[in-house]
């Protein structure tokens, strides 16, 4: 990292932040740390108060209480260290990609020499060599996208906020968005991101950050998330009537919570005191199994589960 | 991958710098702007020089047969020079003012003696004329011009060069279908001819007649306090300074509607954002100002330069004294950090220019002032109106221009410099409104703010 001498463990350091628009109480308190060169993703419905955080963050809007510390400092004295992709996208629809990048890029304080070599580098490197010379309004979405997204990383940032960088990308452009995301992690950039697909962020985040209505509900590793959901589950898929399955399981005291999915398998929560070995054994006592596997932690459930939103995913029978 | 650069942390100037930069290419040196802003007048210009070719008459020639029913038999060979000879520049221009100072002063009238400046430009005449001796063939001869045999009749009565007698002792009956113009010319033939046989008959020489009744217009020279002498241009000196204010307006409101439409298109662009995350909104708000101030200095320079080229071609360049253009300068600074402000902050609100001109509209109204009154003020420019509204904005600096322009009376000392003073306080303070509101209205979406909105927003922390 170019300045990480500035800072010690935390890029961003939010302290009892809140934020009213009007009536609207857009965020409620939010104290958090992001640990430099982490990938920390930001999970949370629409409206959860995400894009007003990382505003925050970004010293595009100042918070009505709490403080905000960004790479050591305020993020009004670091704009040059760090690279934001906003929510709603935009560029200047008249002017040549070239000349917008170069133009974003001195804004952060690149110095012109060898720019437009540069500006043309990473061009070629996102699958848009020959595009430099033209209007921004002459490119596809998803092209405007990957410009938008090279804006934001042009100066080599120390920080980098991406809010929704994958939404309307198609997934051969996702996969290079992916890969670049993980190549500014591995320069030493810490990266936040906002994101609804919970794959991609279950996928590259080494932490998670969940924020509903506007308080935040989850801030732990990925590591930490996984040893508390990951093996204490098992996936069954029965032979027999998978509702009857279900209620002898936790009948047999094997689980404390199982569900039922359209495809005919079973999600069994375990029961206190069994392990993952007992309740395999257990189950097979039950019934014959087409398939039968550890449940992995779905960041998927989690998210709903948090959020309140589990009754919309199958039935749930409580123990 | 390119590797991360070490680099100096741009200073705040750079990057209002930048911004400015950005501003006035992308809109200075487009070719929107060079066509709109410079080809077009120029254009313009052009076409006034050239429209007296392009509206050269085409009129058809006039042709038939003219029956003159004169007894005396002297009014037809006069007439009939007259006709086929062209008025003089001159005597149409004395036949304008005539009837200038003895029409009624309604537009339409007024349009009719306007139309003598046509006869500059008479039609050619292909005229067969046939005098009448026999007065009493009158009928015989309307019917001829009703049947269209001849073109035009003329009576005139025996005793029509009695100058006594009425203006019906000539009469011209003409078909309906004859142009006005051709009826000028014929007019003007028969008139004229009447009152040079009257001239003639009287025994007075016409030459001295005419050389007496043009007396000269008065010599007009201007004493200034300091005892200078000057020429008086009356109508120059009410020009100029319309001309300044008028070049004041220009300059400023193409430059703030293009600072109003770009704001606007940032916003809705949603490349706001994205400008935001390498400025703060200050830096922004100043680059577009001053970016905009760019362009309104290369308008100002273009089109002042041509005024000032052109005064000074034709040896009139005393009538712009150094101190109008040293008040016109601060004028202009402070007209344009007023109605920038203005514009930016309206800009930053908004979603749309409809949207935009609800909340500009009621200022336009106090900006019209200047342009709808601008003579009254220069006639009197210590008057009430023209007193109060030099301080208040943002019509101020228009009127205030006019005033200290106006050649009539000088405006006392104290009231230019508290004007000034006043002026430029209250652009300081549009210009910190402006940025209060542009801080918290361009990351605003949704329904327009109301003025008590944006007064709140203008106060928030």
């Amino acid at each position: 990292m170019a300045s990480s001498q500035r800072f010690q463990t935390a890029a961003v350091r939010i302290e009892g932040v809140e934020k009213h628009f009007g009536n609207v109480h857009a965020v409620r308190g939010i104290s958090l740390e992001i640990p430099e060169r982490s990938l920390c993703g930001f999970l949370g419905p629409n409206g959860a108060g995400k894009s007003t955080t990382i505003r925050m963050i970004m010293s595009i809007i100042s918070p009505d209480r709490g403080t905000v510390e960004v790479l050591g400092g305020s993020a009004l004295s670091m704009k040059d260290r760090i690279g934001y992709l906003p929510e709603d996208r935009g560029l200047y629809r008249k002017m040549r990609v070239g000349e917008f990048l170069g133009y974003v890029a001195r804004l952060k304080g690149v110095h012109a020499t060898g720019l437009s070599r540069r500006i043309d580098d990473w061009l070629e490197r996102l699958a848009l060599p020959g595009v430099a010379k033209r209007r921004c309004e002459e490119l596809s979405k998803g092209q405007q996208q990957k410009i938008q997204l090279l804006a934001s990383i042009i100066h080599a940032p120390d920080l980098l906020i991406l809010d929704e960088p994958f939404s309307g990308l198609d997934p051969v452009n996702g996969r290079i968005v992916l890969d670049l995301i993980r190549e500014e992690q591995a320069r030493g950039a810490t990266i936040i991101f906002s994101t609804h697909q919970m794959h991609t962020a279950e996928a590259l985040c080494d932490r998670i950050v969940l924020i509903n209505k506007g308080e935040k509900v989850l801030d732990t590793t990925m590591a930490d998330l996984r040893a508390t959901h990951d093996d204490r589950g098992l996936v069954c898929e029965p032979r027999a009537d998978p509702a009857a399955f279900a209620e002898a399981a936790r009948a047999r005291g094997i689980a404390r919570h199982a569900r039922l999915h359209d495809n005919g398998a079973v999600d069994l929560e375990l029961a206190d005191g069994q392990t993952t070995e007992s309740a395999m054994s257990a189950v097979l006592e039950i019934a014959p199994m087409r398939s039968i596997a550890l449940r992995r932690m779905n960041l998927d459930d989690v998210f709903v589960e948090i959020v309140g939103g589990s009754d919309a995913k199958g039935a749930k029978i409580d123990a | 991958m390119p590797n991360s650069p070490q680099r100096p942390r741009p200073s705040s100037f750079t990057r209002i710098s930048m911004v400015a930069w950005r501003e006035f290419r992308h809109t200075a040196l487009t070719k929107g702007f060079i066509f709109g802003a410079i080809v077009v007048p120029i254009l313009m210009f052009g076409l006034i020089a050239l429209m007296p070719l392009l509206l050269s008459d085409k009129t058809p020639p006039l042709v038939g047969t003219v029956v003159v029913a004169d007894p005396s038999g002297t009014i037809l060979p006069r007439a009939k020079a007259i006709l086929e000879k062209p008025a003089s520049m001159q005597e149409v221009a004395q036949d304008l003012a005539e009837e200038l100072s003895t029409t009624p002063k309604d537009t339409a009238s007024q349009m009719g003696a306007m139309s003598k400046l046509s006869d500059l430009n008479p039609a050619p005449v292909q005229v067969e004329w046939r005098s009448e001796r026999d007065f009493n063939a009158v009928e015989s001869i309307k019917a001829e011009v009703r049947d269209g045999t001849a073109i035009a009749a003329a009576t005139i009565q025996p005793d029509a060069l009695d100058p006594s007698k009425p203006a019906t002792a000539l009469e011209l009956f003409i078909p309906s279908s004859l142009s006005p113009k051709h009826v000028r010319q014929l007019q003007r033939a028969f008139r004229q001819a009447l009152e040079d046989e009257r001239i003639a008959r009287s025994g007075v020489d016409a030459q001295l007649l005419e050389r007496l009744a043009r007396a000269p217009e008065p010599a007009t020279t201007r004493i200034s306090p300091q005892g200078s002498e000057a020429e008086e241009r009356t109508e120059l000196r009410m020009i100029v300074p319309g001309a300044f204010m008028m070049l004041l307006w220009i300059t400023i409101f193409t430059s703030a509607n293009y600072l109003l439409t770009t704001t606007i298109e940032e916003k809705s662009n949603k490349v706001m954002e994205v400008l935001l995350a390498a400025t703060s909104p200050m830096e922004l708000l100043a680059g577009k100002i001053f970016g905009y101030a760019l362009v309104s200095t290369v308008m100002l320079v273009m089109y002042g330069g041509l005024g000032i080229a052109g005064l000074a071609a034709g040896t009139m360049l005393d009538i712009v004294p150094i101190e109008h253009l040293v008040y016109f300068l601060l004028c202009f600074v402070m007209a344009y950090f007023m109605v920038a402000s203005m514009m930016a902050a309206v800009g930053s609100a908004v979603s749309d220019l409809r949207e935009a001109q609800s909340l500009v509209g009621p200022v336009m109204m106090l900006l019209i002032i200047p342009l709808v009154l601008w003579a009254p003020i220069i006639e009197n420019p210590n008057g009430l109106l023209a007193t109060i509204m030099s301080f208040v904005p943002p019509a101020s600096p228009f009127v205030l221009i006019l005033r200290l322009t106006a050649a009539t009376e000088p405006i006392p000392l104290w009231q230019t410099l508290l004007a000034l003073t006043w002026g430029f306080a209250c652009a300081y303070g549009m210009v910190w409104i402006a940025a209060r509101i542009f801080r918290v209205g361009v990351l605003m979406q949704g329904k327009p703010p109301t003025p008590r909105e944006l007064l709140r927003w203008a106060m928030v922390r």
